[in-house]
């Protein structure tokens, strides 16, 4: 039984981060329509910028948190400008496959310009250890698990009340009836993916906080694919709860069956999820009219 | 002189070319590939037998993906089962080469209607996710299976002999690839302008309108991934028989981007853009090489440090130009050059 428990709490922490990337999809998909292939490379790169910065001075945690926080913004913005706006009103397709040919590049750029090693990000927090119900957490992985309910919070309060939430939900909808009604679709869209690269860094931080960085880190965008799809593309929140739930089947998996079960346990999820609700646990359905 | 393009009859709208200079290019061609083994020397033949073996994966993708639309992000998977249902009973159970090429295309057929089952009920990015998730799964299960795969160690395969012909040097093996290749392109052409590919391209455009029209999306999604999945599956055991070596590390998840990358390059949905798209695929890394290295000895070092990274940026960036600037891909700009030749001066 405590072999159990430990499985399944520390599936949560992991299942956290795995949460936070997923809601970086939903952001994006529900705010343009598209799903975001790169997001496991925006989470190592802006991993990779904290990790350089807290090399570079070692000035404690929150100089490494506002600067990941500062690159979080660019590389959002960046990615908008440059590479998504030029795509608006493409074929769902051709956006998707620029966000694979995205990653692809991202991924080769993180190699190109820091080693292949794996570092810890050491800035002195978040290695403690804490006792939660006789079991052994560190304080880290309770912070990423407040920081997964924080985030989930805000955003559905976000999409439910704020004027810009409302216009994300209507830009994605449709976005030629939501220009039609004075929403400025493109200043939507760069906040989604502002918002998106920045749950990506809280979440990347975390993960080289808990674990380390290293090029696999990107092997997370991969993991959240399934508990995105598990809660559903389109809800956010369901996209945070699907990955706590893949974070415990997958150590459960791990834990139980044998430790490389561990590596496909969330893919043969989806697969059987999708047989049963091709839309997502959470996800709603999509009524097609001819 | 000719004045325009009639066509009388349904069999002249579906021939495979009407113009008797393309069958003539072409058969110049095939000739000329035929001979490259004896003009060409071993680094040049070697990007012509990867152009061969890649162009009938893409070729494969190209029936799923560009004709009837639907996404695969787990080609490799494909590619990976092909390589082993032809390694497996032909290197360690002693099996025909001939066997083995079957079962490298019939091994992934079945496999693809595993994956084909949850595509009936899935669309779009749903069922990109779900190839992806099918291609781990697969080399995950390849690894495991240990006592018949030899897991991550991989399988010794050498070359095949067929028929009494001996394919073991690369001129000899140039040709088994050109004749699969050829074989391929002939048999994806004349899918296309059959019943059943005319089915697939109305699943494409628009699947409602294609079922209330009658066709059975069920059955004709999975033919798709089905003939697919053959060709692609052969493709993967010559890739191995090739490298005469099969492992899973042999087969990254990176070359189901290039698959993409070649259909998007060339233009979807056109299996001529598949062709031209695969030899710009292939030759793009050794274009970038020589690229660099006329800009200095420090340029081509850091490609000779960094050359699967570079490769993979070469990758990215042309998917993001071609869909960013030219959707139609290079048959498209293909299609502009003839149309110029042929009206100029006039515009149309």
């Amino acid at each position: 039984m405590q072999y159990f428990l430990d499985q399944v709490i520390s599936g949560i922490a992991i299942g956290a981060i795995y949460g936070l990337v997923a809601m970086g999809f939903a952001v994006i998909y529900k705010s343009t329509g598209l799903a975001n292939f790169a997001q496991g490379e925006m989470t190592m790169l802006i991993a990779y910028v904290a990790w350089s910065i807290a090399g570079a001075a070692p000035g404690g945690p929150w100089l490494v948190a506002g600067g990941a926080l500062a690159a979080a913004v660019l590389l959002g913005l960046a990615i908008e400008r440059l590479i998504m706006r030029p795509m608006l009103g493409e074929p769902v397709f051709a956006t998707v496959m620029v966000t694979i040919g995205l990653s692809v590049v991202l991924r080769s750029v993180i190699l190109l310009i820091w080693d292949p090693y794996p570092h810890a990000l050491d800035i002195g927090v978040g290695r403690d250890i804490v006792h939660v119900g006789g079991t052994g957490m560190r304080s880290g992985q309770l912070a990423v698990i407040a920081a997964l309910l924080a985030a989930l919070g805000a955003f559905w309060g976000f999409f439910r009340y704020s004027r810009v939430g409302k216009a994300m939900r209507a830009v994605a909808s449709d976005d030629r009836t939501a220009q039609l009604m004075g929403i400025n679709a493109a200043r939507i869209h760069a906040v989604a993916w502002v918002a998106s690269s920045v749950i990506a860094g809280v979440a990347g931080v975390f993960f080289a906080l808990l674990y380390d960085v290293s090029p696999n880190m990107f092997h997370l965008g991969l993991k959240a694919f399934p508990a995105s799809i598990l809660g559903g593309l389109d809800s956010v929140l369901g996209a945070g709860f699907g990955g706590i739930l893949m974070g415990i089947a997958e150590n459960l998996a791990g834990g139980y069956l044998a430790p490389s079960a561990k590596e496909i346990a969330g893919f043969v999820i989806i697969i059987a999820v999708l047989m049963v609700r091709p839309f997502g646990l959470f996800g709603e359905r999509d009524i097609e009219r001819v | 002189m000719r004045s325009g393009n009639y066509k009388e009859s349904v069999a002249e709208l579906i021939v495979l070319s009407d113009s008797a200079i393309v069958w003539v290019w072409s058969a110049i061609l095939v000739l000329l590939l035929a001979a490259a083994p004896y003009l060409l020397n071993s680094y040049a033949l070697s990007f012509v037998i990867l152009i061969l073996i890649t162009g009938t994966g893409a070729l494969g993708l190209h029936l799923l993906t560009g004709s009837t639309g639907l996404i695969s992000l787990g080609h490799v998977g494909f590619l990976l089962l092909g390589a082993y249902a032809y390694a497996v009973p032909v290197a360690k159970y002693g099996a025909s080469p001939l066997v083995g090429l079957l079962l490298a295309g019939v091994v992934p057929a079945l496999a693809s209607v595993v994956v084909g089952l949850p595509s009936l009920r899935l669309k779009g990015l749903y069922l990109a996710i779900t190839t992806l998730a099918f291609s781990f799964i697969i080399s995950h299960i390849v690894l495991q299976m240990s006592w018949l795969t030899n897991g991550a160690r991989g399988l010794a395969v050498a070359r095949p002999e067929l028929f009494g012909i001996d394919f073991d040097s690369d001129a000899r093996f140039a040709h088994l690839c050109l004749l699969v290749a050829a074989a391929t392109l002939f048999a994806v052409l004349n899918i296309e302008r059959s019943r059943v590919g005319r089915a697939f391209m109305a699943v494409r455009d628009n699947d409602i309108a294609a079922r209330t029209m009658g066709v059975n999306l069920e059955s004709y999604k999975l033919r798709a991934f089905m003939a697919s999945a053959f060709f692609s599956g052969i493709a993967g055991a010559l890739f191995g028989t090739y490298l005469s070596f099969v492992s899973v590390d042999g087969f990254p998840f990176l070359m189901s981007i290039e698959a993409l990358a070649i259909l998007i390059v060339g233009g979807l949905g056109s299996t001529l853009g598949a062709v031209i798209g695969t030899v710009f695929i292939v030759l793009l890394p050794e274009a970038g090489r020589v690229a660099l290295s006329l800009l200095g000895a420090n340029a081509e070092k850091l490609f000779s440090t960094g050359a699967h990274e570079l490769r993979s940026v070469l990758y990215g960036v042309v998917i993001i130009l071609f869909l960013r600037f030219e959707p139609r891909g290079l048959a498209g700009l293909w299609r502009d050059v003839k149309r110029l030749w042929v009206n100029w001066p006039l515009r149309f």
